[in-house]
């Protein structure tokens, strides 16, 4: 069986992908584009992923033992991701190994301490590359983790040097939140789950570039989205992607110091309006968007960085009216203001 | 009068172990402190607290906080009165009624932990 390799760096962690399927590839190279590095890296201290196609799952080399320990099954949201929601899974915990199956999509079975990840993904040629995408995106997102890069689920921009994050489930304004301020000038940093690092003075997020998905209802709101060709507004399953360098002057923003958190939820009303949160009640709303206590040792630390982060940013409710094309007005003084 | 609200981020199949209830009769002898699974951080006056064992996270609200903040395993149930009827306008038989339902609650949540001395 032949395995083509690839290689990326991910803030100072070297992390080689191995696969036998092309399929099982692309997708993950598009996640990790940024972060493409063919010069050799030093993989031995690095994390190790590795992704093969199986026919069913008794091809899966994998047995859990009867002492296994489940920790979480459902249906959608196994791992700070949303985008895959309506998949069947389970977690749990087998010798120190953590293993999420999804039934007839395949299982991960991720090594923490060993800093490897090996996927199991049924017939991958069936199923569409964001899911793939997802498979690969947790069994990342929890090795690094381990290497204190914790992901959450939100957009992030960056203006002038400071950060602004905006989490939150679909379908409550994130997305478009997060266009109106980058068609007025903010930088882009992630369309769906920047990094976080804690720096040691402060917490920063990191940038995490990936294409920016968008509904149908999404792109009704900007007229530049509405009118833009097949080459730049991509078709896609289940939703249509840009890149944002394609449509907007814009670059990827500076790793920095978030400065500002927005929840967003949709309100019918001429104008959007923020309510400053308590930082305990922004606190409640940031952990499902984040943690997920998989490894008490590391789930401790996230929790420090995440109440860290929200001691050191404004936190608002951002009760987003139909205002949408005028957000960056609301916004863009808060980041001005004690400069 | 005592709030607390909690959320499940991951139901966990930790095993609910059997923690007794407080006993109004010991109240000068019984200290309560943290379990160690849980870590807990206290911002604009209110606690949220995070039982790594179960995934669930927990807030206070401001008496909630301050209760928690006083059973570190040195005070009695006596002694955490004393403070709550000091720093909030509240009656004082009201409070003990509200610092041992809370108390109960969170040792069945088995994020505190009782002793007797």
């Amino acid at each position: 069986m032949s395995m083509a390799e690839y290689r990326y760096s991910l803030y100072g962690t070297a992390v080689r992908y191995e696969t036998d399927a092309p399929i099982l590839a692309q997708p993950v190279n598009e996640l990790l584009r940024h972060f493409r590095r063919e010069n050799a890296l030093d993989a031995d201290a690095g994390l190790a992923l590795r992704f093969y196609q199986v026919k069913d799952r008794a091809e899966i080399p994998l047995t859990i033992s009867a002492s296994a320990r489940q920790l979480a099954s459902g249906t959608g949201e196994a791992v700070g991701d949303r985008r895959a929601t309506g998949l069947p899974y389970k977690v749990s915990v087998d010798q120190g190994l953590l293993i999420a199956e999804f039934h007839e999509i395949g299982v991960l079975a991720i090594d923490g301490a060993q800093g490897r990840a090996d996927g199991y993904v049924i017939n991958p040629e069936r199923l569409p590359s964001n899911l793939i995408e997802y498979l690969f995106h947790l069994a990342l997102i929890e090795l690094l983790r381990r290497r204190d890069l914790y992901t959450i689920h939100a957009t992030a921009l960056e203006y002038n040097g400071r950060g602004v994050l905006i989490p939150g489930n679909s379908g409550r304004g994130k997305t478009t939140s997060f266009i109106s301020l980058l068609r007025s000038g903010y930088r882009y940093l992630s369309d769906d789950h920047p990094l976080l690092q804690d720096s040691g003075a402060q917490v920063e997020v990191l940038p995490f570039p990936i294409k920016i998905n968008v509904t149908d209802a999404t792109v009704q709101f900007f007229p530049e989205l509405k009118s833009a060709s097949e080459q730049v507004l991509h078709p896609g399953v289940p939703k249509r992607f840009f890149y944002a360098e394609d449509l907007y002057q814009t670059a990827v923003g500076e790793r920095c110091r978030p400065a500002l958190v927005l929840f967003p939820h949709v309100v019918d009303s001429p104008k959007s309006h923020l309510e400053l949160l308590p930082k305990s009640r922004a606190l409640e709303a940031l952990l499902p968007q984040a943690l997920l206590v998989y490894d008490q040792e590391v789930a401790r630390r996230e929790f420090k960085v995440l109440a860290k982060l929200v001691q050191q940013v404004d936190c608002y409710r951002l009760h987003f009216g139909r205002d949408i094309l005028d957000l960056p007005k609301l916004i863009t003084p808060l980041l001005e203001k004690g400069r | 009068m005592v709030e607390i609200s909690a959320t499940t981020i991951l139901s966990g199949a930790a095993e609910s172990s059997i923690h007794g209830s407080i006993d109004w009769t010991q109240l000068d002898r019984i200290v309560l402190r943290p379990s160690p699974d849980v870590q807990g951080t206290t911002m604009d006056g209110e606690t949220v607290l995070l039982d790594l064992s179960s995934g669930r996270y927990y807030t206070l609200n401001r008496l909630g906080s301050v209760i928690w903040e006083h059973c570190t395993g040195q005070n009695t149930m006596v002694d955490i009165h004393a403070v709550i009827c000091d720093r909030f306008d509240v009656a004082s038989e009201r409070a003990l009624g509200d610092l041992v339902d809370l108390a109960n609650e969170l040792v069945q949540e088995g994020l505190l932990q009782q002793e007797r001395r």
